[in-house]
Parts: C-alpha cells; structure tokens; sequence
C-alpha cells in the first residue's frame, strides 16, 4: 500500500509514564469463580506498550490559479470517495452593522436557485450525485461541501460551479428564506444551550463586536433585511482571490488543479480576504449575567472571556493548560463535577482560537439545585490553577494525549476538507499541523503553568447562567461573584 | 478544539451511518470488509480485520443485551449499567479507563447503549493495541471485585443528569418519551426509554448490577472486534492471554417476546415546556432490522424528507410554508422497528394543520407509491453513506461497528451483500404496498406538543 503520510519527526517520547498506578484493591471476599492467583498475577500491572509508531500527520498541499482562487487538497486514494467543497473567507464576523444573519442567509440563499435551475432542480441534480448539501457558516468564514463517490465528481463541480458563481437570487426565495431564518431563531430560543451562548457571546466580545452576535442573527435585525443587502454581501465577498476549492480523498493535486481550472478557471471577481476582527477587551468580572428560564431542571452554566487569535506563540501551551483545566474527560473540571460530585453529565473547558482572538470558554449543564456549589467547583477549579500548579503528570498526559490523537483524528475525507477550510480561514500554513505539533512537544512545564494563570485567571472570567431566576437568586446571589443581572434573550442588559 | 468525550452516548438505535448501511449495485471490493472469525473456548466470538491505512488500531466489543432485556421496574438499567463500566476493576484503579486511554491518544472512546445491544470502544494507537485489551478483559472479568454502593450512587446522578439533558430540558423531549410508551405498551421491553424513568434510575441497586453482570456480561454473550494496524498472530496471542481465561457461562436466553399491534388510533395532546414551536409526531410499529420491509421503509423516509426536493419538505416548507422542518425515519430496531414522521410548526401555524397535509401526501403514496427516480437516488446516497463509513476503523458506525452490527443481527460479520441485496429489491409498487400495511391511520400515535401560547417570539432588543 502506498504511504500517504509525510511522517512527522519522530518524537523521542519515553513510554508512557503517566499511568496512575494505585494501590491494588483488595479482593473482596465474595469474588466470584476465583482463579488460582498466580495465573491471573498478569493482570495486576499495565501492559508495557510497544515501540511508538511514526506518527502520522494530514498533510495539505496548496495551488493557485492565475484568477487568485487558492486550491487545497489532501490525497487518500483507499476507497474511491472525494470530499469536495468550496470555503468561502466571509464569515458571520462580516455581516454588516445592525444586519446580523446577512452571511448566513445569503449563502443559504445559494442553494435556492442557481444557473438557471430553482431549488428543486438543483436540489435533486445532486440528489442525483447521492447528495443534499447544506452550508456551514462560522463567524470566520462558511463552508459548501458534499462527498460523492469518485465517479460523480465532475457533475458535483459542475453544480458547486454554478451555485458558487451564477447564484440566481430570487426575490421570493429570499422572502421565504428570510421567514423560515425568523422561525429558526424562534425555534432555537427554546434551547438553554443556545440562549446561553447568546448571552455569553455578547458578554465576552461586548454589544457590537462581529463575534458578538449570532451567526443566525436576531429576529430584530433579520426582519430588517433586504435582498440587496444579501446580494451586496455576495458581491463583495464572493469571488476567486476569497475563496478556496478544498479538495479531500481520491484525486491527487494534479486532478484537483485541473478540475478547478475547468470550473473556475474564467471566474472573476473583486472580492478580497477580509480582516481579522479587533481584539476585545477583558474587563474584570462585576456582574453574573443570566437568562431567566423558570422551572428549568438544568442550570446552563458558562464561564470564559477572550483567549487567543490563531498563531499566537501562547496557543499551544494554552492548549495544554486548558486540556488539563477542562479539554479532556479526565481533566480536573470534569472529574470534579462529573466523577466525584455527581452535578453534571459533563464539564468541559476549550479554547477556541479563531481569526481574531476567539473565546475561552468553560461549560456544563448541572442540575439545578447545586447550581450555587457547581459554579463554586467552576470557580475553584480556576483558582486552584494556581495554588495546586500543574504537575508534570498531567502535562505529559495532555501533552502525549493531544500528539498522538492526530492519526485518529483525521480518518475522513469531510474532517480533512473541514480542517483544510480551517486554515484558510485563519491564514495558517499548509503544515501547520506538523508546527502544532512540535510546539505542543517544545511547550516547558513554565510556560503551561505561566499561561493556565494568565488566561485562566478567575477574576476575568464573565459567568452566565440560564435556569430558575428564584434559585439562581438564592444559590448564586451568596456567592459574591458580581451583581446578578438578568438579559433579555438578545443578550442586551434587561431593565 | 476537543469534544468532550461523555462516557455514556446514549445511541438511540444504531448509528446513522451505519444503519443507513445500503451499499452498491455492482458487488464493489471497497464495499465487503475482510475480516477472519472465531470463537474461544468460553464462548467469546472474536473478529478481527486488518486496516494498514493509518498507525491506529480499533478495539470494539458488544455484549448481547440492551434495554430489551431488563426488568420491570428498572428501566435504563442496561444503560446504567455501562457506566458501572467504567468505573474501575479488580486490576484497573477506580475511574481510570477513560483517562488512561485519553493520555495515550485515543479517538472514538466511549460506550453506548441501545434497545438490542451496548458496545464498549476506543480507536488507540497501534502501539498500545495491549494496553485496550488489558482494560477491556478486566472489567469483562472482573468488574464485580471493586464494586462499591458509592460508585453506583454517583453514576445515578450522573445518569439522570444526562437525562435531564436529553429528555426534561431538551425541546420536545418529554413529549417524544410519551409517543414512545404508547407505542409500545407495557409489559413490552421497549416502554421504558432506553434513558429509563427517574424512579427507576433512583431504585437501582448495587446488588441489581451484580445480578446483571452475572447474567449478562459473560464472554459467551459477547462479540470482540478488532480492526486496524495489527498483526493477527501476535493478536491472537494476545486475545487468548487476556480473554481466554475468563469465566465460562452458557450463552443467556434472548427472552421471546410478542410483537405488538396498535388496534386504533392514539392521540396525544402534550403541553409542551421547552420547545417554543409546535411539533406534530405520527409513529407507526414497522417490521424489524433486516426484514426487506425495513430496507422499503428506508427508501421511503428518504423520500419523504431528505434534501430540498423530498415530497414533504417540498409540500410543508417550500411551497406551503406551514412547517419549519420535516424528519421521517425508519429506526430499525431488532424486535420491532418505528416509521415516525416529525414535523416541527412555523409560529402560529397549528399542528392539526399538518397533519392534514401529512395525510394527503400520505394517501398519494398509498396510491401511488413513489418514482424509480426518487429509488435510484436513495440507493445512490446510500451507496455513498456506506463507503463513507468505512472510513474510520473504530467509532460510531465505523468499519468495526459494522462488522458487529451485522454479526450481531445475522450471525455473519460479512452479511453486506445480503443487506444490500434488500435495496436493489426496492420498486414503487413495494414502496406503495409497505404504506398501506404498515402506515395505516388507524395503527399510529399522533403527538401533539404545543408550547403555551405566551411562548417567547421575537426577543426585545433593548438598545
């Protein structure tokens, strides 16, 4: 079989010392159909693992055709399946002042009707392919892919073609897409995560900033709407020098290169790769904001406030803090709230590093009536960054956990064409996988423990809350974390 | 950015990709999975296939027994059950598995539950292939020797807290639970959700996991998959060292249990407290997983709502505009499978509405049934969907999934042309023949969730 891999330096890792090695429990006495201990004895240590394989990263490689249309493309030849989509380098950070949800309607709306075919025939030439595309919009850019069989790529670029450049834009689409938008906003208010995320989006970026709102929009703004807005979003963000053709699976660069100059190699335009949106502020904390959700078994519970842009030097070491924090199942949040506490289905901390600087983010949903003592564990688990520094143990546990899931990260073509769009998004290079990875081996014990206290300092951190207003009252109020606020759904400081 | 990975995904039914298994007309090799199968001496079948693609290996491993097999009383108790899993063994420190696998780079690690089976798995790399069946043969032996009362409490919580999340706080969530128990009346082992009722959750004991293990968790009751980077002799070896020891028992009874028949129509009228539009839910009984009846049903549901051109999106949403969004599915299911159609209202459209429309299209399919080009371009996608998930070794639905999930319901891990073989046999006229036997008015639940009137609609913006 042929390698697909660029094999990455081979990292000098002793074996995998981080196994907590406990005391054996003792054997109760009502061990059923006891073996005769000696041939079990075995069992009793972990088994030595075998030499590391070389470590397998996604590799990308990158043209460009003459017209500034960017090709990216990852080859794996092993089932005759492609992964081709078109990214798209606007996002919901771009929709205009006071029009929030223009980047998602106005993509949705490329779907609608495009080279002289309406909705339904476009929509079943690709159904013909095996496909229903749908668009993935993001604040930093949106995504329109589908994955076909080998056989059905040409006719897949032929319609993505056509719905890329000639898009027809109608005006009654446009009246139902904006509708059927209003009523997604209406459905979507029914979900705590989502009123949540509203609320803390607004709380971290400050009212106005383009990651402040969400990318579907607010019913206020997307009722204002209008088609030319739609289109004048399109034309100015649309066009070959924005855009990138993502390429994953059965061709090689040659065939992507070809097949994009076939499809788009006439295609003009204007548009240019937006800027990264400024960095926020970090005020510290001096309110607890929340939704008021009567009756709610579930507190929503969100902690964070700005991390980092994509590329800054602290990304990886911040990783590793936050992967200790909260990234993994086994990490200090979770164990706490999940394991020991019983509060919660699960606790979780991420950091999401965007175009601009993107959010640091805790969450869970607990139940309701430990509200107060769980955002008290979210608080001390924060604080106890400091006073309990991370220890080697649990950094080369991040660390080697984080390295060696990249082979089994990246077993799709759709993940590979996603994280291709990713980078294009964020400007990064084409290996940047392969830097990540030796930053993430370079970051020392000092510089994890130094960006944990930096970035995960409790005092910065913005709390949000949806569940019972009463409760939240009473469990929360206590707890001198800031001046309970309530916000109206849209986020906005409530009366 | 990395998910968290929940101990417990709580698979209704199997995984998308895999269910929707519906491979190609020409007998493609991409499509059929080398694998060798055999079984221990204590009844332990293993199946393993080789996958040099990437330096990773698969673990995979199904105990025959699901939520179909518990007992009155304590709904949710296979589920309940797998996250005592996790929770340490007589050689395995308490609460480690999921943490030690993490740290040494493991994908796809979980557990899930269903009606008919719960599987355990983690994708680790190939180096660590040893270290997977280490922590897999412990707790398949020997999980009983550090079971504490407080390590069952704290999963109770854990376990209703996941379903507050799935059912009491998740739009529609309470109402669907209800369509689901009048659907399957009791005594029949499919009422209780496979999440299971609070009290039942509650009246879980330590003794209830011990019996459960007793009689459940015998390697005879179970299926080993390994697929991957491996090589198969040293495997081998390996598999005897660490399973082949391990109690014998005889394989337990799958209990025989009668098929049910809706004698008239159920209507629910559910208020609804999370949502904040009105849903309407029709649910018919179907024929079960592998049946051919079960393969039509596919190529129905996808007609009826998948893509911009489906006949119900098209009708309710496009041309219409009465329905925000359209599903129907055949959840296939080993004992009796579930055709359910759901329809999520606009504002201020009624739910009785819909269901008049959902009618009339339904007796133009009972009339007509539906296009060969509607059949084609299910089979394509399917086709599609099938390679797709053939290209992760572990995980939900991956190349291991799939090699238990037929194993599972057939007995042969290679049943993939048998199983495709029921989409080529697909026709109008089959489609129209499943829609008035199986998608008769009077043999289905109708769920009504309304949200009170007062609902929130456009937030105010206060400037």
């Amino acid at each position: 079989m042929r390698r697909l891999f660029v094999s990455a330096s081979l990292l000098a890792l002793a074996s995998c010392a981080s196994t907590p090695v406990a005391a054996p429990p003792a054997t109760p006495p009502a061990a059923e159909a006891p073996a005769p201990q000696d041939s079990e004895s075995f069992r009793a240590k972990m088994p030595e693992p075998a030499k590391p394989p070389d470590l397998v990263l996604p590799t990308f490689e990158q043209a460009q055709l003459d017209n500034g249309l960017t090709v990216l493309v990852a080859t794996r030849r092993q089932l005759p399946l492609v992964s081709v989509g078109i990214a798209f380098s606007a996002g919901s950070a771009q929709d205009p002042a006071g029009a929030a949800g223009t980047a998602d309607i106005a993509y949705k709306m490329l779907l609608e009707g495009a080279g002289g075919k309406d909705t339904i025939t476009l929509d079943n030439a690709f159904g013909d392919l095996g496909v229903s595309p749908s668009v993935g919009v993001t604040p930093d850019g949106a995504f329109l892919g589908v994955q076909v069989l080998t056989g059905n790529v040409q006719p897949a670029l032929a319609l993505l073609a056509d719905v890329v450049r000639k898009p027809t834009f109608a005006p009654k689409d446009f009246e139902r897409r904006k509708k059927q938008q209003l009523a997604d906003i209406v459905r979507r208010l029914g979900s705590p995560g989502f009123l949540a995320q509203q609320a803390y989006l607004k709380a971290v970026f400050g009212e106005g900033h383009p990651y402040a709102h969400p990318t579907v929009g607010t019913p206020a703004e997307v009722s204002q709407l209008t088609l030319p807005t739609v289109q004048g979003f399109y034309r100015k963000h649309v066009g070959p020098k924005a855009t990138a053709l993502v390429v994953a699976g059965d061709l090689s660069k040659d065939q992507a290169v070809e097949l994009a100059k076939k499809y788009f190699g006439d295609w003009k335009g204007t548009a240019v790769l937006p800027p990264a949106p400024p960095a926020p502020s970090v005020p510290p904390r001096e309110q607890v904001r929340y939704v008021s959700k009567p009756g709610l078994e579930q507190t929503t519970v969100m902690v964070g406030r700005p991390g980092l842009a994509a590329g800054h030097p602290d990304e990886e070491a911040l990783e590793l803090a936050t992967t200790v924090f909260g990234g993994f199942f086994g990490s200090r949040l979770n164990m706490n709230l999940r394991e020991a506490k019983g509060y919660t289905y699960g606790a979780g901390a991420s950091s999401d590093a965007r175009l601009g600087v993107g959010p640091l983010t805790a969450q869970s949903a607990v139940r309701a009536n430990v509200t107060g003592p769980a955002v008290t564990e979210f608080f001390r688990e924060l604080a106890d960054l400091r006073s309990r520094p991370i220890t080697s143990q649990e950094l080369e546990s991040a660390r080697e956990g984080l390295i060696r899931s990249f082979p089994g990260n990246f077993e799709r073509v759709s993940g590979l064409g996603a994280s291709a769009a990713s980078l294009f998004y964020k400007r990064l290079p084409m290996d940047e996988f392969t830097r990540t990875v030796e930053r993430l081996e370079k970051a020392t014990p000092a510089e994890v423990q130094r960006v944990a206290e930096a970035y995960l300092d409790p005092a910065a951190m913005q709390l949000i809350l949806v569940g019972d207003p009463d409760l939240i009252q009473t469990q929360v109020g206590p707890l001198h974390l800031g001046t309970l606020t309530k916000v109206d759904v849209a986020g906005a400081a409530g009366k | 950015m990395k998910a968290l990975v929940a101990a417990a995904a709580l698979a209704l039914g199997f995984p998308v990709l895999a269910q929707e298994a519906k491979p190609l007309d020409s007998s493609r090799k991409e499509l059929s999975i080398p694998h060798e199968k055999y079984t221990l001496k204590n009844g332990l079948e293993v199946i393993l296939s080789v996958d040099r693609k990437l330096p990773v290996v698969a673990v995979n491993i199904w105990y025959h027994v699901g939520a179909f097999n518990e007992v009155p009383g304590r709904t949710g108790f296979a589920h309940l059950f797998e996250h005592m899993m996790f929770q340490g063994s007589k050689h395995v420190p308490d609460d480690v598995h999921i943490s030690l696998l993490e740290q040494l780079g493991a994908t796809d690690l979980n557990g899930t539950t269903s009606f008919d089976r719960t599987n355990y798995f983690e994708t680790v790399p190939s180096n660590h292939l040893e270290t997977a069946l280490w922590l897999e043969s412990d707790r398949m032996g020997f999980l009983l020797d550090t079971l504490t009362p407080e390590k069952l409490q704290t999963q109770q919580e854990v376990v209703k807290n996941e379903r507050r999340l799935g059912t009491e706080t998740e739009p529609y969530g309470i109402a669907q639970e209800k369509l689901w128990q009048a659907l399957f009346p009791t005594p029949h082992p499919y009422h209780g959700a496979i999440i299971g009722s609070m009290a039942d959750l509650e009246a879980a004991t330590a003794e209830d996991v011990k019996a459960f293990f007793r009689q459940w968790y015998a390697p005879s009751n179970a299926t080993l998959a390994i697929v991957g980077d491996f090589d198969v002799e040293k495997t081998k070896a390996l598999v005897e060292k660490y399973f082949g020891s391990l109690r014998s028992a005889a394989k337990p009874e799958k209990p025989q249990v009668a098929p049910v028949k809706l004698a008239k129509e159920v209507v629910i009228r559910h208020d609804e407290q999370v949502a904040t539009l009105p849903m309407l839910s029709m649910a018919w009984l179907s024929p079960a997983y592998f049946t051919q009846e079960d393969a039509t049903a596919d190529v129905l549901s996808t007609a009826l709502t998948t893509g911009r051109a489906s006949r119900l999106y098209k009708r309710l949403v496009l041309e219409k505009q009465l329905a925000q969004s359209v599903t129907a599915s055949q959840q296939s299911l080993g004992a009796q499978s579930v055709f359910s159609i759901d329809v999520v209202a606009r504002p201020g459209v009624s739910t009785d509405t819909l269901q008049k429309e959902v009618d009339a299209l339904l007796d133009e399919v009972r009339k007509n049934g539906i296009t060969p080009q509607e059949i084609a371009r299910a089979r394509t996608r399917y086709d599609t969907q099938f390679l797709s998930g053939l290209q992760s070794i572990g995980g939900f639905g991956g190349k291991a999934d799939v090699l238990q999930n037929y194993n599972h319901f057939t007995g042969e891990p290679g049943y993939v042309e048998k199983d495709l073989a029921r989409y080529q046999s697909v026709t109008p006229d089959s489609v129209k023949r499943y829609a008035q036997e199986y998608l008769r008015p009077e043999a289905r639940v109708v769920l009504h969730a309304v949200p009170p009137p007062q609902a929130p609609a456009a937030p105010k913006e206060n400037k």
